[in-house]
């Protein structure tokens, strides 16, 4: 090894410079797809403080108007209400369901294989196609939900169809369609557990619980605030679940902001009041994906 | 006692776990083998007469009336081909020497350069979308191949990169240091001798993206037009607002998931390995 560097040295500042070359030839065509994005991104932000509309011809520069008149716009406000109402309700419903069904299929068993193979299946679906199902099973008079309902002595409900659980109803498509994605990634957490920890726990004599609660949970923290990242960040853009199955409505109730932007965009021919619409979206994803980052390095201490 | 009530609350949390995975999507099954007398019946029929009229109705029509919106159709699903497997092409020519040079030279700012990759992940796809659509007027890229292409870049390319990266963090770098005293260059160390070893990467990488883009709606419903469009917006605009004809949209959607059945029965190991290492680790 030493004969062999000493050999190659006179050549190995030339050789280094080559590869180096090499590698910045690698990453070229990434950078200048990145730099593509990137000022499509800032052009569009720009084009957020214009009064561009598809029949002025020559926008002009307004400042802040757009965003001083979205915030002062019912329907936005309402909007931004819905995607936040929406995102606390998937973390609620989710991020326990996701807990309790990667512990139900831990361990290895035959059942628990066949579950772990079909849990991916929803992950799969196209969510036009997952949203289409489920408003099929959701009509209100002819729906198979309220038949089943109805059969078993149960009010069947409106479902979709009404303003009062039309969000709520969107959730739970929601969760049928990505709740395999947060299951996945914790039990790819819980199989990375030292198993040495918890056969030493149990013969301490601790019960299930505690064992959980005390060793197991802290350890599973980073997933599961990893898990919340992912489910945040989709949650607020949510569009491809939304738009087949409600278009925002009824009465706005399901109008996320991502679905308004898309509105403002193409149906209302406004592309700059869409932007100012993306562009808040935007701040709040990043503000809510930094602080779980910061949650998520928090998690990942503690554990070390 | 107390193992078998485990036994019990464990098979009830299990079935009702797999009724509800599994009940929509075979609701739909059945539906899609319904006539529309039986679709529209209620109480809701769970035992009837299968037919395959809806699939010949998407696929191949029933009379000259309704075979031009078959091949129409079947138009939407090779451009859903096309799209994101041009998309998921493009994003590994670009994406594996990318994640490669990362990993291997501390260039400064490389980890910074990594996580920008992975926050276009999380940004709004209209972000890029809206100021696209005005571009690609202008440059008569709008409903083109290469447009959409171009476009899904957005989704599968920072999968790529994260997922590719991962698996090169775990080959061992006294192989490729071996290889380049040797004088083999950059490239040759990366095709030769480390893509071989991350194929099952790559593989999931690659899956991954065409998942995501083949189940994408926003980019086609705004980018494409009657010559691109993918399938996911060919479904859209066949279920009217009123009326929607259930058995075909049934069938429709059915053939539309058939490229995620097809991986989840054969190529499910990768999509689980490639979640666990572009994520977790």
């Amino acid at each position: 090894m030493l004969i062999a560097r000493q050999v190659d040295s006179p050549r190995h500042s030339t050789s280094h410079r080559r590869q180096k070359r090499s590698f910045v030839f690698m990453l070229l065509p990434a950078l200048l797809l990145i730099v593509g994005i990137m000022f499509f991104f800032l052009q569009g932000i720009a084009r957020s403080f214009t009064n561009e509309k598809s029949y002025i011809r020559n926008p002009t520069f307004v400042g802040f108007d757009n965003y001083v008149a979205l915030f002062s716009d019912s329907t936005f406000l309402v909007g931004l209400g819905a995607t936040m109402l929406y995102v606390l309700l998937v973390l609620m419903l989710q991020i326990p369901l996701a807990l309790s069904i990667a512990l139900l299929l831990d361990k290895t068993s035959f059942m628990r294989r066949i579950g772990r193979n079909l849990i991916v299946l929803p992950l799969l679906i196209p969510p036009i196609v997952a949203g289409l199902m489920w408003k099929t099973m959701m009509q209100p008079s002819a729906g198979v939900l309220n038949f089943i309902l109805s059969s078993i002595g149960l009010p069947g409900g409106s479902w979709l169809t009404d303003p009062a659980t039309s969000l709520l109803s969107v959730v739970l498509i929601d969760t049928w369609a990505f709740t395999s994605f947060s299951t996945l990634i914790i039990l790819a957490g819980l199989q990375s557990l030292p198993k040495s920890l918890r056969e030493a726990a149990t013969v301490d004599g601790a019960g299930w619980w505690q064992t959980f609660r005390h060793i197991s949970l802290p350890l599973l923290m980073p997933y599961v605030v990893l898990v919340a990242l992912f489910r945040v960040a989709d949650s607020l853009k949510q569009f491809d679940l939304i738009w087949p199955v409600t278009r925002g409505g009824p009465l706005n109730s399901t109008r996320l902001l991502h679905v308004q932007g898309y509105e403002e965009a193409f149906r209302f021919s406004s592309p700059a009041m869409a932007m100012a619409i993306i562009f808040v979206l935007w701040i709040i994803i990043y503000l809510a994906s930094f602080l779980l980052l910061r949650l998520w390095r928090r998690t990942v201490n503690a554990v070390d | 006692m107390r193992n078998i009530l485990g036994k019990v609350a464990f098979f009830t949390a299990f079935t009702a776990l797999m009724i509800f995975i599994l009940s929509p999507i075979v609701w739909i099954l059945l539906m899609s083998f319904k006539d529309y007398a039986d679709v529209i019946a209620y109480p809701p029929k769970f035992l009837f007469t299968p037919t395959l009229d809806n699939y010949r109705d998407v696929l191949v029509g029933a009379g000259s009336d309704t075979a031009g919106e078959a091949a129409q159709f079947r138009q939407y699903l090779l451009n859903s081909v096309i799209v994101s497997g041009g998309a998921v092409l493009l994003s590994l020519i670009v994406g594996v020497p990318a994640a490669f040079a990362l990993s291997r030279q501390r260039i400064r700012g490389s980890d910074h350069l990594a996580f920008t990759f992975l926050s276009f992940r999380f940004a709004p796809e209209l972000a890029i979308i809206i100021p696209l659509y005005a571009f690609f007027q202008q440059v008569k890229l709008y409903d083109s191949y290469i447009g959409l292409i171009l476009a899904h870049q957005l989704i599968t390319i920072p999968l790529v990169v994260w997922i590719v990266r991962t698996f090169l963090a775990d080959v061992p770098l006294e192989i490729e240091e071996a290889a380049q005293l040797d004088g083999c260059g950059s490239w040759r160390v990366l095709w030769l001798i480390v893509a071989p070893v991350i194929k099952p990467g790559i593989a999931s990488a690659a899956i991954l993206a065409f998942i995501f883009s083949w189940n994408n709606l926003l980019m086609g419903l705004v980018l494409s037009g009657v010559s691109t469009r993918p399938v996911t917006v060919g479904i859209m605009e066949a279920i009217g607002f009123d009326q929607i004809r259930w058995g075909w949209m049934a069938a429709a959607a059915m053939i539309a998931a058939v490229p995620g059945m097809i991986i989840a029965v054969y190529l499910q190991r990768y999509i689980v390995s490639g979640l666990k290492a572009g994520i977790v680790k």
